[in-house]
């Protein structure tokens, strides 16, 4: 056990290396970024960008160094300048980017036009990035600066305000789903081809090939809109809290801020999640328990003459819960990535509607640190997954 | 065995595109963003006669639009109202019409002609029609489209983006082409193509193409009409006149209304080039795009006017009925409050609640609103004075750059001639310009504000650690006096810089006294930190209306009464920035979780609203934004 754990550790950071690769690679090819409609400012009035400026503002986003370079200042926080020794410096007229690019207009091979680099007028060397801002690396767990969505400030900052609104919005939301949709997929499945069954399996379908935010808008619609309209009670329909206090009928005055008023902003985008999520994996219980119910040892309890719980609770469901374990797993990244549609439907200032902003925005330190962490915890729950089985089912073997 | 090989195959791909990455400079941008060309404010045309400049390509006129007939049949085949309306449905007819164009310029700009002044093509197909016929575009008997007597098919492509806005109304178009007889073939390109460095209009690569202008409160950006800024291949494709549109009047006239500091002047300039636009028809504006806001119901005091700068410019006058708090929508986070780094148009409005502008601009034009007086030429705030310069002196030569005089630099000299420096002296305009503020303006921790406040603005702007994007009135600023006995400043700038809103105040306020968090005062901080102090970002010391309380990131930012303010007290005590989504907006709105919604948040008037507004849960303001459609028209071919 211990040699299987070392090793996959192994295995994983390397898998974390990989993607991180992978993202910093993809993004800093990505179109857009900082630097882009600088070229389509207006070059007129009190607003004219020279080249200068243009290589100022390519280097504060570090832009003019070479893309191994960054990465390497991302993930460990260096090059940091030439290597001292003994009060020595070394390497320091390595050529680590470029100032200045020189560019050139080409026709490419689909006919079209386009601007490449091929020259640099102005080189950058390790020397010149000594005293450079940058961050201690995101290995270290510095994720540096935010380039949009909070100027020049940590993006650690931006991820904390978001991650207590995710955790209870999508903590909240598994809880419930689980303690609603496991009981409801194991009746069903007892009771196949029953009424309920039958309702069941309607709705479920239902519930999953409707897009969360038909629901969203739906039940804005239903439960608040329409109910405040017509002077009943309603329930808020956006936001994680009010502003202001205010007064819902039958329910009384709300407090912004407090504890109920809270609540009532919680309801629409759990209820939201919950249903989806409850839609889905009840019917994957319910498909679990029929296999299991359908084996030969379940009949031998039954045939022993233990009663239909003992049989189904003792026998059934611990199997039947075994796949399951990998669906439940994977809700620890999801508790972190937050449910980007609904979050955005409800203005639930979550971690969702953060990565959403950060790739519209061109924030990549942010969006970056965002794939980071979503592929550790992705990393961590696949280990997790395979430790769980060993526990929950004695035959499966770590090798 | 597999998974070992596809993990290696991987490694390799990795560590291949890590390797070429090195080998190469930093990546560049090579398509743009899908966003137009940004303020400008024209369309040119060129009579299909003499070419510009000494073009080699571009010389033979288009064999269709050429024809001037041609083109005053397809504006007069062009039913504005239908277009708009086409977008714009739930507009009433009233607000549909005021959203009609004539010319580049909108029809309540102070440098409007007016419409006595202008050829204004009202929707009258039968005239089209007419005109196309004595073009020798006829429409045979039973047939849909017109022929020439060669039995060429009167076809034109017209190129636009595939935003929906677009494809909507250039549908209808497109029809009302048809009933003239004329075929348009639709071609809804990429906005990253149309607005391409390389591709689309920078090429001139259309014959008939649509986009948007953005109207300003100072057309300065119609010098893209002259005669100098159409894009040829000879003079590496610099200019906006991608039309081709050459017309020595306007042309002059165009220069002349950029040149002149006198309003009048411009004004006059500006309606000989809008006579000869609307004459030759180089293009055929369409209709400004329209700004949306709403309110609830009970909300006083939002007041947004056509041709404003920022709609909160009466903030203070705002009020919700029965509570002490309005809260303002935004589905835009600011980044930050420091603006020199953040020019976000919502970072702008909050920073405007704080600290609002010493000049705005309402209806297209300038209104001091912190300085006592805009100092015109007229008001004798600002002298043009000539001066001797000679070589070594920065000047801002004839095409706008700050560059040392030196022999072979071509400047204007204070005749207004375009002139060679060759040596010893030469006599250029300088201006000086004296900017005073209002008395009693008070920081929100009681000091008043001084003429070391506009100084650390200045300082601090002009640094290039700062990480402002452009140091553009920098360099212009030949030198910047403080006044001992008043809060103001007299601004000297370079020779040459002759900028028509020389008369808008220069430098803002930031609070020299302050002391942060570490002790030190905001004076002695260095410029490289002020982006990442909360200070400065987050919590800028306000002498506005309201006072920064506190930001929850994401959630929303809280405003009190500043009782420092010297200007009318806030009517409500409270003022909050609810961070939401587009998403949500209207149902916010309409759940009463918000009391306003800006144009940054409203694509448009929706059924939804209309509806709305009808029972009386809101009240919606629609107005003409700057913004406004036209059809360029290519005059010449390659």
């Amino acid at each position: 056990m211990t040699a299987y754990l070392i090793r996959r550790v192994l295995q994983s950071i390397l898998v974390v290396f990989i993607s991180a690769v992978a993202s910093y690679v993809l993004l800093s090819f990505a179109p857009g970024g900082p630097l882009s409609g600088l070229r389509q400012i207006q070059q007129q009035g009190r607003f004219k960008i020279t080249e200068e400026d243009i290589a100022r503002i390519r280097a504060s986003f570090e832009l003019d160094l070479n893309l191994p370079v960054r990465f390497s200042r991302w993930l460990i926080g260096v090059p940091r300048g030439p290597l001292t020794i003994g009060g020595k410096e070394y390497f320091g007229d390595v050529v680590v980017g470029c100032r200045k690019p020189i560019e050139a207009e080409i026709t490419n091979s689909r006919g079209v036009q386009e601007i490449i680099v091929v020259g640099c007028k102005e080189e950058v060397l390790l020397k010149d990035i000594v005293g450079r801002r940058t961050s201690r690396g995101i290995l270290f767990g510095d994720f540096g600066l935010s380039w949009r969505l909070l100027r020049d400030r940590p993006v650690s900052d931006l991820i904390e305000s978001r991650i207590p609104k995710t955790l209870q919005l999508i903590g909240l939301e598994t809880l419930l789903s689980l303690i609603i949709g496991i009981p409801l997929g194991i009746y069903s499945a007892v009771k196949q081809y029953s009424r309920f069954d039958y309702v069941f399996t309607t709705l479920a379908f239902m519930g999953s090939a409707m897009p969360s935010f038909f629901f969203g808008l739906l039940f804005i619609l239903i439960f608040s809109i329409l109910p405040k309209g017509a002077g009943l009670p309603y329930i808020p329909a956006g936001l994680s809290e009010s502003v202001r206090n205010y007064t819902i009928p039958w329910i009384g005055d709300v407090i912004a801020g407090s504890a109920k008023d809270r609540t009532l902003h919680l309801m629409l985008p759990v209820a939201v999640l919950t249903i989806l999520n409850i839609a889905g994996w009840s019917r994957f219980i319910r498909a679990s328990m029929l296999d299991v119910l359908r084996q030969d040892y379940v009949r031998t309890a039954r045939a022993k003459g233990l009663s239909q719980n003992v049989v189904i609770m003792k026998h059934a469901l611990r199997n039947a819960l075994i796949p399951f374990i990998t669906i439940v797993v994977f809700t620890i990244p999801g508790l972190f990535g937050g449910a980007i549609i609904t979050e955005s439907i409800f203005a639930w200032p979550g971690m969702g509607r953060l990565y959403i902003l950060a790739l519209g925005d061109y924030d990549y330190p942010v969006a970056m640190a965002l794939f980071f962490i979503l592929s550790v915890l992705t990393v961590i729950a696949t280990l997790l997954r395979d430790i769980l089985y060993t526990i929950a089912d004695p035959r499966i073997r770590l090798h | 065995m597999l998974r070992n090989r596809m993990f290696f195959v991987m490694s390799l791909l990795v560590l291949a595109s890590m390797i070429l990455a090195a080998c190469g400079a930093t990546p560049v941008a090579t398509e743009p963003p899908a966003v137009e060309p940004p303020p400008a404010t024209t369309a040119p045309e060129v009579i299909p006669t003499e070419a510009p400049v000494t073009a080699t390509s571009y010389t033979t006129p288009h064999p269709i639009l050429g024809d001037l007939r041609v083109r005053q049949a397809l504006s007069y085949c062009t039913n504005k109202a239908d277009l708009i309306k086409s977008v714009y449905p739930l507009l009433n007819e009233e607000t549909q019409q005021s959203l009609v164009m004539n010319t580049f310029i909108p029809t309540s700009h102070w440098a409007y002609a007016g419409d006595e002044n202008v050829t204004i093509y009202e929707f009258d197909a039968a005239k089209g029609a007419a005109l196309l016929d004595e073009a020798g575009w006829t429409l045979a008997e039973g047939a849909d489209f017109r022929t020439n007597a060669a039995g060429d098919e009167l076809a034109l492509k017209f190129t636009t983006t595939s935003a929906a806005f677009r494809q909507t109304w250039a549908a209808i178009w497109e029809a009302q082409m048809a009933d003239c007889g004329v075929r348009v073939v639709r071609l809804h390109a990429p906005a990253s193509w149309w607005f391409g460095d390389t591709t689309g209009i920078a090429r001139r690569d259309y014959e008939l193409g649509a986009f948007a202008w953005v109207g300003q409160a100072d057309p300065g950006g119609q010098s893209l009409y002259a005669c100098d800024q159409i894009p040829l291949p000879e003079n590496g494709w610099v200019g906006q006149n991608a039309m081709g549109w050459c017309n020595e009047l306007a042309s002059t006239n165009i220069k002349l209304a950029n040149n002149t500091l006198i309003k009048d002047e411009r004004i006059a300039a500006y309606t000989i080039v809008q006579q000869e636009f609307t004459k030759d028809v180089p293009s055929i504006p369409l209709f400004n795009r329209t700004e949306t806001f709403a309110t609830a119901a009970d909300l006083s005091g939002f007041a947004p006017m056509p041709g404003q700068e920022y709609y909160n410019y009466n903030v203070q006058d705002w009020e919700k009925a029965g509570s002490d708090t309005v809260i303002l929508g935004f589905t835009q986070e600011p980044a930050s409050l420091f603006t020199l780094v953040e020019d976000a148009f919502v970072a702008n409005i909050a920073y405007q609640i704080i600290r609002p502008a010493q000049e705005t601009h309402l209806n297209y034009d300038f209104k001091a609103t912190l300085v006592k007086d805009l100092p015109t030429l007229e008001n004798g705030g600002t002298v043009n004075n000539d001066v001797e310069v000679s070589e070594g002196t920065k000047v801002v030569d004839a095409d706008g750059n700050v560059v040392d005089l030196a022999p072979g630099v071509f400047v204007m000299n204070s005749a207004g001639e375009r002139v060679e420096f060759t040596g010893g002296t030469v006599t250029m305009k300088q201006m000086v310009s004296k900017f005073e503020l209002i008395d009693g303006l008070t920081w929100e921790d009681g000091t008043p504000v001084s003429s070391a406040d506009l100084e650390l603005n200045k300082k601090i702007s002009c640094d290039p650690e700062s990480g402002a994007t452009t140091f553009t009135v920098c360099d212009w600023t030949a030198n910047t006096e403080f006044l001992t006995d008043a809060v103001g400043y007299v601004q000297t700038w370079i020779p040459g810089n002759q900028q028509p809103i020389y008369f808008t105040p220069v430098w803002g306020l930031y609070p020299a006294h302050q002391v942060i968090g570490d002790g030190r005062t905001l004076a002695d901080v260095p410029a490289a930190e002020w982006a990442t102090l909360p200070e400065v970002a987050e919590k800028p010391l306000a002498y506005g209306p309201y006072k920064l309380v506190e930001w929850v990131k994401g959630e929303k930012m809280v405003f009190t009464a500043n009782e420092y303010w010297v200007g009318t007290p806030a009517k409500s005590p409270n003022l909050v920035i609810q961070i939401i989504t587009a998403e949500s907006a209207e149902a916010l709105l309409l759940g009463g979780e918000i009391d306003i919604l800006d144009s940054t948040s409203l694509a448009g008037l929706s059924q939804t609203l209309a509806d709305a507004e009808v029972a009386g849960t809101i009240k919606t303001f629609v107005e003409a934004g700057g913004t406004w459609e036209h059809i360029d028209i290519q005059l010449f071919t390659r």
